[in-house]
């Protein structure tokens, strides 16, 4: 049996869900597949949940922590008798779900890109070394892996299934006294085709109107690189890198970014790289694509009309 | 009190990684103490400074993870335990031969950096509250000690952050922003060279392996256009993403 646990917003599974469902999907071999919706208002989740998996569990059991996902996808895999455990990638995935290795005694493959069955293993290929090196992975089962977000098609609905409902008993050691949640606009950074970033040689935050504005221009979302975030002027939410966000765009434009192996981190596997910068010796020169050796202040609004002439 | 950092020795992200038999292949890399665990090693000087007690620093690596452990010695820890194992583990089996010396140790907290940088793994730390059966924080920016049994604390999740109060002994994991780590002064590295480190031999089979390693960098263009005519050099730099890249 192979388990999937489902994100979703208390409406609708996300398309990282969807995800995980095709990701389990491509493991057939390995047995068949369950569904397990974790959380506050899972009933209609569960519902539309049904429309994709033959069985799905519902846990109901408040607010995220790591403690309460953990004891809930453990309770699902005693009910299922699952040797696979599936989840979404994330900060959070990638915390329950090593809690429920530990107590599975499971192989944890972390952040995959492909998984594939072999015989009672699973192979999987992730980046490691600051996402520098691609390497293939191997676990006999029992196995608990997370999927990397944005690398496998959203799974289609296929036939329908039974909901059960999961009693589980809440472990208390993390109490949440309050959500800071970020403000979402414009396009979403992780989802993004296009990505303009800018970074410290802008010089100020109203420099940044000008980035959002190439950004709307391209239909890109906009980033930002750890030294604007620490001086404040954009929110930690748009932040590129090892401790940021991980993108993978067609097109990544860093803009006086110099280019650190911490932020490359985060956007090293882009399809094309296109960087603007005055040091010609900028290490984000060493892996773009198309740059631009100049004057951010100068070249950034001759950018905004080019694109603009293009769109029209 | 007693506050316990737990680290890893890896590669500087500036070196330059060799691939050798489809293994990375480490020698000639400058080694270093975790980025993300220095914060941590931090963090548990700062607690100690604060409430005062008794600081721990363990690793779990090769002989010449040792070189990491003094590093931390000498920032301020008062004693090391170095878990001596060769090759791979992964951090399952790594968590549960670290939480047998940390359940001996019996610390108010353990601390230990968000994500490795050799191995891009984030599971040891909730990996290791588990395994000691605590509550874990992940990707922690601020804490702050109510009482020995109970923190306060800040830190991220997928999107946004929150603030949670804990139950101790629980494990905390290292985000950006919980602090600025101060470099190792002269007397303390000599200091350091004084101070215990105990070494453990560990043998243990990991329940994953690695097959093969490469380092698939795509080729770059690197095709440069001189800015000193900002509109020509962009008309031409939106031309190329549009008829040569078609990005845009
Ligand atoms: C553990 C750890 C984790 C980290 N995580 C991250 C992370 O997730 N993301 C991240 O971004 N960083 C991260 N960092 C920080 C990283 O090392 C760099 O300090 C940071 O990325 C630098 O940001 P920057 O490129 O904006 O600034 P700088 O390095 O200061 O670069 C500014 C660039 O702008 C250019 N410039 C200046 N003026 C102009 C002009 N008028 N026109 C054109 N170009 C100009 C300069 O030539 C320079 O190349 C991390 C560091 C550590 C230690
Ligand atoms: N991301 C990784 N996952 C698993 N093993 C790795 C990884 N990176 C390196 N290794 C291997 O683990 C072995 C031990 O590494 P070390 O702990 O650095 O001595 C070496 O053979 C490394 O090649």
């Amino acid at each position: 049996m192979i388990l999937v646990v489902l994100e979703h917003d208390g409406q609708r599974l996300r398309k990282s869900a969807l995800e995980a469902i095709g990701r389990a999907r491509q493991l057939e071999a390995l047995g068949p597949l369950a569904g397990v919706v974790i959380g506050e208002n899972t009933q209609a989740v569960a519902q539309e949940a049904s429309q994709y998996l033959p069985t799905v569990y519902v846990a109901e059991v408040g607010g995220y922590t790591a403690e309460k996902w953990a004891e809930a996808a453990y309770a699902a895999v005693q009910k299922s008798g699952a040797q696979v455990v599936i989840a979404s990638g994330g900060r959070q995935g990638r915390t329950w779900t090593a809690r429920l290795a530990y107590r599975m005694k499971a192989g944890l493959l972390e952040d995959t890109l492909e998984t594939r069955a072999e015989g009672n293993h699973i192979v999987a290929t992730r980046y490691s070394f600051l996402n520098r090196v691609t390497e293939r992975q191997r676990a006999a089962l029992p196995v608990v892996l997370t999927a990397k977000p944005n690398t496998t098609p959203p799974a289609e609905p296929q036939g329908s299934g039974g909901v059960e409902v999961l009693n589980v008993a809440l472990p208390t050691g993390v109490e949440v006294l309050e959500r800071l949640s970020e403000q979402k606009k414009g396009v979403s950074l992780t989802e993004a085709t296009i990505v303009v970033t800018g970074g410290r040689g802008l010089g100020s935050p109203e420099a940044f109107a000008k980035v959002e504005e190439l950004a709307s221009v391209l239909g890109a979302a906009v980033g930002a690189t750890r030294a604007v975030v620490d001086a404040g002027w954009r929110p930690y939410s748009e932040q590129v890198g090892q401790t940021g966000k991980t993108v993978q765009p067609n097109a990544y434009i860093a803009l006086a970014v110099s280019g650190a192996v911490q932020h490359q981190a985060g956007m090293n596997k882009s399809k094309y790289i296109v960087a603007v910068n005055k040091d010609a010796e900028a290490p984000i020169f060493k892996i773009a694509d198309y740059g631009i050796v100049g004057d951010v202040h100068q070249v950034l609004p001759a950018l905004i009309e080019a694109a603009k002439k293009l769109k029209d | 009190m007693k506050f316990l950092a737990v680290i890893r020795q890896v590669p500087d992200g500036e070196s330059r990684l060799k691939i050798e038999g489809g293994r990375v292949d480490l020698s000639g890399a400058t080694l270093i103490l975790d980025q993300m665990d220095e914060w941590a090693v931090e963090e548990v000087i700062r607690l100690q400074e604060k409430h005062g007690g008794e600081s721990v620093v363990v690793a779990l690596g090769p002989e010449r993870a040792e070189e990491a452990l003094r590093t931390a010695l000498a920032m301020g820890i008062d004693r090391a335990v170095h878990l001596v194992a060769e090759g791979y583990l992964d951090p399952i089996t790594q968590a549960e031969a670290l939480a047998e010396v940390i359940r001996a140790e019996a610390p108010t907290l353990v601390f230990t950096g968000g994500q490795q940088a050799d191995w891009d793994s984030q599971a040891l730390g909730p990996a290791l509250a588990e395994a000691l059966g605590w509550p874990v924080v992940s990707w922690t920016t601020q804490i702050e000690l109510e009482s020995e049994t109970q923190a306060k604390a800040l830190h991220d999740l997928d999107e946004g952050a929150e603030r949670v109060r804990v139950a101790l002994p629980a494990v905390f994991t290292s985000q950006q922003g919980l602090n600025e780590p101060r470099y190792p002064t002269l007397p303390g590295i000599m200091k350091a060279k004084r101070k215990e480190l105990k070494k453990l031999p560990l043998s243990a089979a990991s329940k994953a392996e690695v097959l093969e390693q490469t380092i698939q960098e795509r080729t770059r263009l690197n095709k440069l256009i001189d800015g000193k005519d900002p509109v020509s050099a962009a008309h031409e730099l939106v031309r190329l993403l549009h008829e040569e890249a078609k990005v845009i």
